[in-house]
C-alpha cells in the first residue's frame, strides 16, 4: 500500500460509526434517537474529513498537478484517488446521510428493527464514497455491489408490506444484472490490457471496447438511464422516504460520476460519450416527464420526476463534453447539487406527511396545508425549485443549462433545447397540481399537527439550502470547477 | 438646489418591501396590523421613486451595480431612467391602493399574514422587474411576480375552480416566460453579457439571422403577460377568481410589465430597421385584440369577467400605439398604460364595492343602485366614463395620442378601423355602468362598505380626472423615454 492514507480518512470515520452504531444497537440502547444521533454524528465527522481531505487534496494538486491516490497499482490491489467530482458528491452524500439519520431519529421510531437501519445507512454511504473514489475497476464493481447490496435492503425495508418487497426484489434483479454484466466487463478489459487501472491508455481491442460498453451498462442502470430505469420508479415510490431521498439525491449522481469516469478513463473520446449522454439525456427527460403525468402515487410521481431532471443533467454534461466546455459541465454538476437538494427535500417532505397524515395518494394531498403547515411549506420550496422558478436552486440550474445547451448551437444541441423548454412546461402538468392538492378545502377542519424536531430540522435545514444556493449559486459553481478539467484530463489519458 | 438621491435608494426600494414580507411571515401580526404593515411597506417604494425624478431632470439615470455570481455571469444591477419610471411608478401606486383596499376587503384570519406577504413580494416582482438592468435578475423578478400571484389565486381565490385556474395562469404565462427565456440566453450568449447597458451599447447584438428569432420570441413572450389575443386565454379566469386586491394588482400593473418587456427589449435594444418588419404585425394584433376583447366583453354578464376583458381590448390599444412606431403612438402607448393602470383599478374597485354590498356578480341580477350607492356610482361613473374614453378623463388624451400616432404611418385603414373599434369601448362601458347603477332596484344593499374599500376607491377617481385635465407634466416626463428607444432615433 503506498500513497496517502489520508484519502482513506472519510472512508474509515464512517466505518468506525457503522461499527459503533451496530455495538450500540447491540449492547447499550436500543433507543431510535440515540442510534440517529449516534449516525448522525458519524456522518458529521465523514463530512468534516472530507471537507478536510478536500482542502489537502486542491493543495496537493497545486503542487504536483495530479489528485492523490492511496492503494497498490500492482494486479489484484486496491486503488483510491481523491478528485474534485469524488470529493464533492462525497460530501453530498454524507451531508444527506447527516441530515437523513437526524430525521429518521423521528421517522423510523414507529418501525421495528431500526437497529439494522443505520448501520445499513452508513454502509450505503461508504459504498458510495468508495465508488466515486475508485481508481481501479475491481474496487469500482465491489462499491458498486456494496452500495447496491444495501440499498437492496433498505429499499425492501419495511418489509410487512408486500410492495416494498416487491420493489426490492425487482429492484435487486435489475441491478444485479447490471453489476453483472459490470464484472464481465472488468474481466474483458482486464483480459485485453492486462491491467485494471484507470486510467489507461486507450486500445483499439474489440474486448476492451466490449468490457466498456458491459460496465457503462451497468453503472447505467443504477443511474436510471432509459430504458434501464424500469427499477427506479419502484424502488423510490416504495421505500421509506429517508431512503428515496438517498437513492435520489446521493445515489444516482455518484453513478454518473462514477459512468463518466470509467467510459473516458478506458478512452471513450469524450465527443462520442457526450452525443450518447445526450441521447440518452433526451430519452429521459420525455419518458420521466410524461410518465410522471399519469402517476397516482406521490413518491412515484416524484421518482419519475428524478428520472427526467437526471436528463436535465446529463443534457449539459454531455453537451459540456461534446464541445470540451467546462462551463457547461459546471452548469451540469450544478443541476445534480440543486437536483439532490431539492429532491432530498421532496422525498423528506412526503415521508412527513405519510408519518403524520398517512398520505400516499396524490389525492391524500387534499388540504394537508392546514394541518402540517412546515411540511407543506418545504415540499412547495423543493417542487417550485424542480419546476425552476427563481430564486430558487432549480432556476439557476435551469438558466445555466440552457444557456451552455444554446451556446453550442449545433444541430443536436438545438434539439436538446427545444425538447429541454418543452418538458420544463410538460411538467408542470404534475408539480402544478401536487401544491394545488395542498390548498384543496376541506369538509373537516383538522387542527395543526407540530412537526417533531427530528423531522423539522432536515426539512428547514434544506429549504434554506434550496433558498441560498438559487440565490447566490456562486459558491456552488465554485466547488464544481475542478470537475471539469479533470474528466477531460482523464480522456487523454490523466 | 440641486436635490439627488443615491443610486443605494434603488436597494431600499426593493429591500423595504421584501423585509416587510419577511417580517410578516416571521412574526405573524393578528387582525389588522399585518395590513397596515404591509402599507406602510407599499408606501416606501412609491415615495422612494418619485424622489428619483429629480436626478432624471438633471440626466442621468441612476445607476448601481454588485458584482454576485460572476461564474454565472450574473451581477445585481439595478437602474432607474425615464423608460423605466413610467412603471415603476404605475406599479408602486397601485400596489399602495391595492394593499388599502385589502384593509376593507379582506376579513383577517390566520392566514392574513401570508396574505399580505405575498401581496408585497408581487408588488416586488414587478418593482424589480422595472427596476433591473441585468437580464438575469430581471428574469428572477418576473418570475417572482407570477409565483407570488399565482400562490395569492390558489390559497385565496374565489370559487371551486381555483385550483384549476391557477394552473391555467402558471402554465399559459409560464410558456410565454420560457420564450423570454430563450431570447435572453442568445442574447446572453452571442453578447457575454447579461447587463442591460451593455447590450445596449453594443455594436451589433446578434448575427443577422437570429435577430428576428429574438425579437419574435420576445414580442411573443411579453405579449402572454400582456395578454393580447390570442395568448390571453388565461386572463379572464384569473381576474374573475382572484381576490379582488389581487385582481386589481394583475389588471392594472402586472399587465403593464409585458409593455414594458417590449419597450425595454425590443425597441430598446434594437433600431429601427430591425424592427421595421414587426410594425404590421404589431398594429393588426393590437386592433384584433381590441375588438375581439370589446365584443367580448359585450358578451359576458359577470361583471368581473366584463371589466377583464376589457383589459384585452386596452391592451390592444398600447399594442397598435407601440406598432406605429411614431413619436405619438409610442408616448400615447406608455401613457394609456400609466391611464389603464389607474382607471382599471378604479373600475374593479367600484365592482368590489358593488359585490361586496349586494353579494351579487351577474349583470343580470344588479340594477337601480345608484342612489343607494351614490359615491359608489360617481366613481363608477367617473371609471366608465374613462375606459369609454370621454374626455376629459385620463384615457382620453392617452387615446388620442395613440390615435393620431396611427395616422402618422402608412396603414390609415388600420387606424380608422381603430377609432371606430373605440365606439365598442363605450357601449360596453356604458352597458356595465347603466346595469348595475341605473334601472330597476333589483338587489338590495345587504352590507355596509369598509371606509378603506371607499376611500381609496374616492382617492383613485380624484386622480383619474385630474391626470384628464393635467396630462401635460406626465407627457413630459414620458416623452423622455424616446431618447432610449429604436437607437434613439427621435
Amino acid at each position: 500500500m503506498t500513497g496517502e492514507a489520508w484519502v482513506v480518512l472519510p472512508l474509515a470515520s464512517l466505518a468506525v460509526g457503522a461499527l459503533m452504531v451496530a455495538f450500540l444497537a447491540r449492547v447499550v440502547t436500543q433507543d431510535n434517537g440515540w442510534l440517529a444521533a449516534t449516525s448522525a454524528m458519524s456522518f458529521g465527522v465523514g463530512l468534516l474529513a472530507t471537507g478536510l481531505v478536500a482542502v489537502e487534496a486542491q493543495a496537493w494538486h497545486q503542487v504536483t498537478g495530479t489528485w492523490p491516490v492511496w492503494g497498490s497499482p500492482e494486479p489484484g490491489g486496491a486503488v483510491l484517488r481523491a478528485d474534485p467530482g469524488a470529493l464533492l458528491l462525497t460530501g453530498v452524500a454524507m451531508a444527506l446521510g447527516l441530515l437523513v439519520a437526524i430525521y429518521s431519529g423521528r421517522y423510523l421510531s414507529l418501525d421495528r428493527r431500526y437497529m439494522t437501519y443505520y448501520p445499513l445507512l452508513i454502509l450505503l454511504v461508504i459504498g458510495l464514497s468508495a465508488l466515486l473514489k475508485a481508481a481501479d475497476l475491481f474496487t469500482l464493481y465491489l462499491a458498486c455491489e456494496l452500495m447496491g447490496i444495501t440499498s437492496y435492503v433498505l429499499v425492501a425495508f419495511r418489509c410487512e408490506t408486500d410492495t416494498s418487497v416487491e420493489a426490492g426484489f425487482k429492484y435487486l434483479m435489475l441491478s444485479s444484472a447490471g453489476t453483472m454484466s459490470m464484472l464481465m466487463g472488468v474481466g474483458l478489459i482486464y483480459r485485453a490490457t492486462g491491467s485494471l487501472l484507470l486510467p489507461q491508455p486507450a486500445t483499439d481491442s474489440i474486448w476492451a471496447r466490449a468490457g466498456l460498453a458491459c460496465v457503462a451498462t451497468g453503472l447505467a442502470v443504477k443511474v436510471g438511464m432509459v430504458p434501464l430505469h424500469t427499477w427506479l420508479p419502484d424502488a423510490q415510490g416504495r421505500a421509506p422516504s429517508s431512503i428515496s431521498a438517498m437513492l435520489a439525491g446521493a445515489v444516482e449522481g455518484a453513478a454518473l460520476y462514477a459512468l463518466l469516469k470509467v467510459c473516458l478513463g478506458l478512452g471513450l473520446s469524450p465527443r462520442a460519450l457526450g452525443t450518447v449522454l445526450v441521447a440518452v439525456s433526451l430519452a429521459n427527460m420525455c419518458v420521466g416527464n410524461l410518465m410522471a403525468l399519469g402517476q397516482t402515487y406521490t413518491k412515484r410521481l416524484l421518482a419519475y420526476s428524478t428520472i427526467a431532471q437526471m436528463g436535465y443533467v446529463m443534457l449539459a454534461v454531455g453537451i459540456g463534453l461534446r464541445e470540451c466546455a467546462n462551463e457547461a459541465l459546471q452548469a451540469g454538476f450544478y443541476m445534480l447539487l440543486a437536483h439532490a437538494v431539492m429532491k432530498a427535500l421532496a422525498f423528506l417532505s412526503k415521508g412527513a406527511f405519510h408519518f403524520y397524515c398517512g398520505v400516499t395518494e396524490m389525492d391524500d394531498l387534499r388540504g394537508v396545508a392546514r394541518r402540517l403547515p412546515l411540511a407543506s411549506g418545504s415540499i412547495i420550496v423543493a417542487v417550485v425549485g424542480l419546476i425552476g422558478m427563481p430564486p430558487l436552486a432549480g432556476f439557476a440550474g435551469k438558466w445555466l443549462v440552457l444557456a451552455e445547451v444554446i451556446r453550442a448551437s449545433d444541430a443536436l444541441a438545438v434539439i436538446g433545447a427545444v425538447l429541454f423548454v418543452a418538458n420544463v412546461l410538460l411538467s408542470l402538468g404534475y408539480y402544478l397540481p401536487l401544491i394545488a392538492r395542498l390548498f384543496a378545502p376541506l369538509e373537516l377542519a383538522e387542527p395543526p399537527i407540530v412537526l417533531s424536531r427530528w423531522m423539522g430540522l432536515p426539512l428547514v435545514l434544506l429549504a434554506g439550502l434550496v433558498l441560498a444556493m438559487g440565490i447566490q449559486p456562486q459558491p456552488w459553481l465554485r466547488l464544481t470547477e475542478g470537475i471539469g478539467p479533470y474528466l477531460l484530463a482523464l480522456a487523454q489519458g490523466g | 438646489m440641486a436635490f439627488r438621491i443615491g443610486a443605494s435608494w434603488l436597494l431600499v426600494v426593493l429591500a423595504v418591501p421584501l423585509a416587510a414580507a419577511i417580517l410578516l411571515v416571521a412574526v405573524r401580526p393578528r387582525g389588522r396590523a399585518s395590513g397596515w404593515i404591509a402599507g406602510a411597506a407599499a408606501a416606501v417604494p412609491l415615495v422612494g421613486i418619485l424622489l428619483f425624478v429629480p436626478s432624471l431632470w438633471q440626466g442621468d439615470a441612476v445607476s448601481l451595480a454588485i458584482p454576485w455570481a460572476p461564474m454565472a455571469g450574473i451581477s445585481l444591477d439595478l437602474r432607474v431612467d425615464w423608460l423605466s419610471l413610467p412603471f415603476a411608478l404605475t406599479e408602486a401606486g397601485v400596489t399602495l391602493v391595492a394593499v388599502v383596499y385589502a384593509w376593507g376587503y379582506h376579513t383577517p384570519d390566520e392566514r392574513t399574514p401570508y396574505m399580505y406577504a405575498l401581496l408585497l413580494l408581487f408588488a416586488l416582482g414587478m418593482s424589480g422587474t422595472t427596476l433591473a438592468d441585468d437580464l438575469f435578475l430581471f428574469f428572477v423578478f418576473w418570475e417572482m411576480m407570477l409565483l407570488a400571484s399565482c400562490l395569492l389565486i390558489l390559497v385565496w381565490g374565489e370559487g371551486e375552480q381555483r385550483g384549476a385556474v391557477a394552473f391555467k395562469y402558471f402554465v399559459v404565462t409560464h410558456l410565454g416566460s420560457l420564450m423570454v427565456l430563450m431570447a435572453f440566453l442568445l442574447l446572453f450568449n452571442e453578447a457575454g453579457s447579461a447587463r442591460l447597458t451593455t447590450l445596449r451599447e453594443a455594436e451589433s447584438l446578434l448575427p443577422a439571422a437570429r435577430v428576428p428569432i429574438v425579437i419574435g420570441l420576445l414580442l411573443v413572450g411579453f405579449s402572454v403577460k400582456m395578454a393580447v389575443f390570442p395568448v390571453h386565454i388565461w386572463l379572464p379566469d384569473a381576474h374573475t377568481v382572484a381576490p379582488m386586491p389581487v385582481t386589481i394588482m394583475l389588471a392594472a400593473a402586472m399587465l403593464s410589465m409585458g409593455t414594458y418587456g417590449v419597450l425595454r427589449f425590443t425597441m430598446g435594444l434594437f433600431g429601427f430597421r430591425e424592427m421595421a418588419p414587426f410594425a404590421l404585425p404589431l398594429m393588426i394584433a393590437g386592433v384584433v385584440s381590441e375588438i375581439y376583447g370589446a365584443l367580448m366583453s359585450l358578451a359576458e354578464e359577470d361583471v368581473k369577467r366584463i371589466v377583464a376583458y376589457s383589459s384585452v381590448s386596452q391592451m390592444g390599444y398600447i399594442l397598435y400605439g407601440l406598432g406605429t412606431y411614431t413619436q405619438p403612438g409610442i408616448v400615447g402607448a406608455t401613457l394609456h398604460v400609466v391611464f389603464h393602470g389607474i382607471v382599471k383599478a378604479l373600475l374593479f374597485m367600484v365592482l368590489g364595492l358593488v359585490i361586496r354590498a349586494t353579494g351579487k356578480r351577474q349583470l343580470g341580477e344588479l340594477g337601480g343602485l345608484g342612489p343607494r350607492l351614490p359615491t359608489v356610482a360617481v366613481c363608477g361613473a367617473v371609471g366608465g366614463l374613462a375606459i369609454a374614453g370621454a374626455p376629459p378623463l385620463c384615457l382620453f388624451v392617452s387615446e388620442w395620442m395613440i390615435f393620431s400616432g396611427g395616422f402618422r404611418t402608412a396603414h390609415i385603414a388600420l387606424s380608422v378601423i381603430t377609432l371606430f373599434g373605440s365606439l365598442l369601448s363605450v357601449a360596453y362601458a356604458l352597458r356595465l355602468m347603466l346595469g348595475i347603477f341605473v334601472g330597476k332596484l333589483k338587489a338590495e344593499v345587504i352590507e355596509a362598505r369598509p371606509r378603506a374599500m371607499l376611500t381609496s376607491t374616492v382617492v383613485l377617481s380624484a386622480t383619474a380626472l385630474v391626470a384628464g385635465i393635467l396630462p401635460t407634466p406626465l407627457i413630459a416626463w414620458i416623452s423622455e423615454e424616446l431618447s432610449l428607444l429604436m437607437g434613439g432615433a427621435w
